[in-house]
């Protein structure tokens, strides 16, 4: 074991789809560019050198009809992993996503799974405008049927995936593009880390304590979680003890590591990069009242996108988008502490 | 002692001047195999891996986002 070896999200995404393909000869990759490119964020890199054409397939620019293709393929026995280029483009494919991949179980009385893997690119930042930057982690969370899953490291990115190809049922796995460690992409320290080289799983739904505190509750996931880190950083300098939870997966969601934490600080921000209305924040602020309101020493904060398409101007995207200062002062605002000038 | 360089004639510099080292895959200090992946170079969005030539510890001496040409000397590999 090379345990000293530090891989970056995209190689440690591409490491467990190859491991996995190894293992299983029903294991195979199909989506646009993900062949002699190697997946426009890399997560495929090194695949087709290794498999071949037969399994590691470029297809047309036709989400419907290959997210169609890799339910049926899964329906008949195998374990296909379907990359959608980015989210944002679920609009065209949303029935096969929808009323297919994630009820199919169910309409088939559980005679058919759905053993598939649909890997799509998320996140801003970095000027791709309105069609090319959102995480839309709530628009898969919402409907029952399918796992959503979003790392924010490297480790868990390849032992997530590796969860995921295993899984029975279909799983979402999104990935943010800011973490991925492409050259073209500033991502943070933290993104890459070591990762061991055989193969081994991490189980959906159990969050990861990122950074112990006992003040205040930071609830997020995937890129947020490095902002949060930031932000506990810099409270630290003030006293303020700041714990960060990494969820790692949205369905299934951890909610007793949520409760608990919060039972211990009784302050609570949630932090999410998808858009505020309707969504994470809401779910995880609902999960805590719902259970106990008197855990909550303070009201309790959500730092999250503004309910508008995301622009294309940089400074307006970086005003818009969630960051560390936002994410402090919300802290700071569940202690009664002044904001940062 | 080896070097660990980028080959020479990777890419040609009339057309491409220079490229970046885009990430380390061991820290400074680390022991390493021969012909363990070692970092990935980028030139013109294309992605070349440098492997390890000989086994020992790894001394980095471009960093992370540092400017290379074929044939630069990125690191050191230092024996024991």
């Amino acid at each position: 074991m090379d345990s000293n070896r530090i891989l970056t999200v995209s190689r440690a995404m591409a490491e467990a789809i190859g491991q996995e393909m190894k293992r299983d000869k029903n294991v195979f990759v199909m989506g646009e560019d993900i062949g002699a490119y190697g997946g426009i964020f890399g997560a495929t890199q090194g695949l087709l050198e290794e498999f071949g054409e037969e399994r590691v397939r470029d297809t047309p620019i036709s989400e419907t009809a290959f997210i169609g293709a890799g339910v049926g393929a899964a329906m008949s026995g195998m374990r296909p992993i379907v990359e959608l280029m980015f989210v944002d483009f679920f609009g065209v494919c949303m029935d096969a996503i929808y009323n297919l991949a994630a009820k199919n179980v169910y309409f088939s009385g559980g005679h058919f799974k759905v053993p598939m893997v649909l890997m799509t690119a998320t996140g801003g930042g970095y000027s791709d405008a309105g069609q090319h930057s959102q995480t839309l982690h709530a628009t898969f969370a919402h409907l029952p049927g399918l796992k959503v899953v979003a790392p924010s490291n490297a480790y868990d990115a390849k032992g997530l995936m590796t969860s995921a190809i295993r899984d029975d049922g279909p799983v979402l796995y999104m990935f943010h593009k800011g973490l991925q460690g492409l050259v073209w992409m500033a991502s943070p320290e933290g993104a890459a880390t070591p990762v061991p080289e055989e193969s081994y799983t991490i189980p959906f739904g159990e969050a990861k304590v990122a950074r112990e505190g006992k003040d205040v509750t930071i609830v997020t996931l995937s890129m947020m979680v490095h902002r949060a880190l930031e932000a506990a950083g810099a409270l630290a300098g003030e006293g303020v003890e700041a714990e960060v939870i990494d969820l790692r997966t949205l369905v299934p969601l951890d909610r007793e590591a949520v409760l608990s934490s919060v039972a211990k600080t009784g302050r609570l921000v949630v932090v999410d990069e998808d858009y505020r209305s309707f969504g994470l924040t809401a779910e995880i602020l609902a999960t805590v009242v719902e259970t106990d309101p008197g855990l909550l020493r303070a009201a309790p904060r959500r730092v999250a996108y503004p309910n508008i398409p995301i622009p294309y101007s940089r400074p307006m995207e970086q005003f818009a988008l969630p960051d560390a200062a936002k994410i402090a002062d919300a802290v700071r605002e569940t202690l009664d502490l002044k904001k940062a000038a | 002692m080896a070097d660990v360089r980028v080959p020479e004639g990777l890419w040609d510099v009339a057309k491409i001047p220079e490229g970046v080292v885009a990430n380390w895959f061991f820290g400074d200090g680390s022991r390493i195999e021969e012909g363990a992946t070692l970092a990935e170079v980028v030139a013109e969005k294309s992605s070349f891996d440098i492997t390890a030539p000989a086994a020992g510890t790894l001394r980095i001496v471009v960093p992370k986002d540092g400017v290379v040409t074929p044939g630069s000397v990125i690191g050191r590999i230092e024996d024991g």
